[in-house]
């Protein structure tokens, strides 16, 4: 038979609300801090470090929906800091390509040079950006680290209609065999060793924009473009337009709690207090009875506790180590690649921390 | 100020140039803007106010096109 001192000793219930919500009152969230140092419960004989051993056992990824562009799932059992650290490699670190030089050979459009060029670097690249290197200021452009994409484009009228009146992205065109620019030399802006048609990894219908229709300027006849964009890979820190996602966020997980059995009146007015639906009315025999029916749906906005004895009646909070992370890609990585890339980048600054402090 | 839509939400990145043809088409059809902005599938409100508060004025500036004048000079 277990005795009693084969147990975990257990945290007092209101010291274990305080380490793992955040409690949301009416007038402020109390406990935001997560608590760190091993021997903060020691005169309880609770051990608070941290061990491999319990994150395994806690740690868990659900995915609660998925597709091309989106993902969310809820991530257990890490701290708000490496949950943030997710969030920031993901919309600073993670490489995509985007157009970073334009050479310009005609425009005659309205848009000047350096508004078309800023606007060819917002538009994103279906290309994996694994394939392919960083490339130095010295380096010269080749098939490893450079897209070129060509536009070429000039306005006509035919009869009453008014042809290429607005460019889309789908007339960028790429261009696998490298630069045709400048013309009339032999030697181009890129020197590619082979075509990039050939690089492993590049998809039956070679490299696009994502998006045919983005409109990229406006023409009227009379008036045309012709460029090359040379695509590099890069990260958002540098500049937005390389930034792999529209956002990356997380919430954590809210909790609702009644504090006691709501009936009759008080549970409609519950109900309508709520704008997202966080609660249902339970019938239980002739009683109406609240209950909380989609906690997750809470954004928090605290309008179930305010008014009089309303905060008595129910508990609004967050649950620390649960974040329902989402992630919508722009295009270039599927979001579930994107985190996976993340954690790899996070990974190399770890190991880069653990070779400078080793001697 | 933007003469052309923008390419991006200037907030969050989400591609947005793709919509302002849609946008307007749905204008033209009795969508409100609101319903416009919901069937587009911009849901944070930096995306919705890149369209909402849109001026196209390339439209403006493109109709003094001198190109065309000297084509027709040339003819």
């Amino acid at each position: 038979m277990a005795t009693s001192d084969d147990e975990e000793p257990k945290l007092p219930a209101h010291l274990e609300l305080q380490r793992t919500r955040v409690v949301c009152a009416a007038d402020a969230p109390s406990y935001t801090e997560s608590v760190q140092y091993s021997g903060a419960y020691m005169a309880y004989g609770v051990d608070n470090s941290l061990r491999l051993e319990d994150f395994r056992k806690n740690h868990r990824v659900d995915i609660v929906s998925l597709n091309e562009e989106d993902i969310e799932f809820d991530i257990v059992g890490i701290d708000a800091a490496i949950a943030n650290a997710f969030r920031r490699i993901l919309i600073a670190e993670v490489p995509t390509m985007a157009i970073e030089k334009v050479y310009i050979a005609n425009n005659t459009s309205v848009i000047q040079d350096e508004v078309l060029a800023h606007r060819l670097g917002l538009l994103p690249i279906k290309a994996d950006p694994r394939l392919f290197d960083y490339k130095s200021e010295e380096e010269n452009a080749n098939e490893k680290n450079t897209i070129v994409f060509k536009l070429d484009v000039v306005c006509t009228r035919k009869g009453e209609r008014i042809m290429n009146g607005s460019v889309k992205s789908d007339q960028m065109k790429w261009l696998p065999e490298g630069s045709e620019m400048p013309f009339h030399t032999k030697s181009k802006f890129t020197s590619y060793g082979s075509t990039q048609e050939n690089l492993a990894g590049i998809s039956s219908e070679g490299i696009t924009i994502m998006y045919p229709d983005i409109i990229v300027a406006k023409l009227r006849p009379g008036q045309a473009i012709e460029l090359e964009g040379h695509a590099t890979k890069g990260i958002g820190k540098t500049h937005a337009k390389w930034s792999p996602v529209a956002t990356a966020r997380y919430r954590m997980l809210p909790e609702v709690n009644l504090m006691e059995e709501i009936q009759g009146k008080l549970a409609e007015e519950l109900v309508q207090k709520c704008p997202v639906g966080v609660f249902d009315i339970e019938d239980v025999g002739s009683v109406k009875k609240a209950k909380v029916a989609r906690p997750r749906n809470c954004t928090l906005c605290r309008e179930c506790v305010r008014g009089d004895g309303w905060d008595k009646r129910v508990q609004l909070s967050r649950v620390k180590n649960h974040f329902i992370f989402t992630i919508e890609s722009t295009g270039a990585l599927r979001p579930e690649i994107l985190f996976t890339e993340a954690i790899k980048i996070l990974n190399e600054k770890c190991q880069r921390i653990l070779t400078e402090i080793s001697f | 100020m933007a003469m052309c839509t923008c390419c991006d939400c200037l907030l969050v990145a989400q591609v947005i140039g793709n919509k302002w043809d849609t946008y307007l088409d749905l204008l033209q059809a009795d969508y409100s803007e609101g319903d416009a902005l919901d069937a587009l599938a911009l849901v944070r409100y930096c995306c919705r106010r890149m369209l909402m508060t849109h001026v196209d004025l390339i439209e403006k500036l493109l109709n003094y096109n001198t190109l065309e004048r000297n084509e027709n000079a040339n003819n």
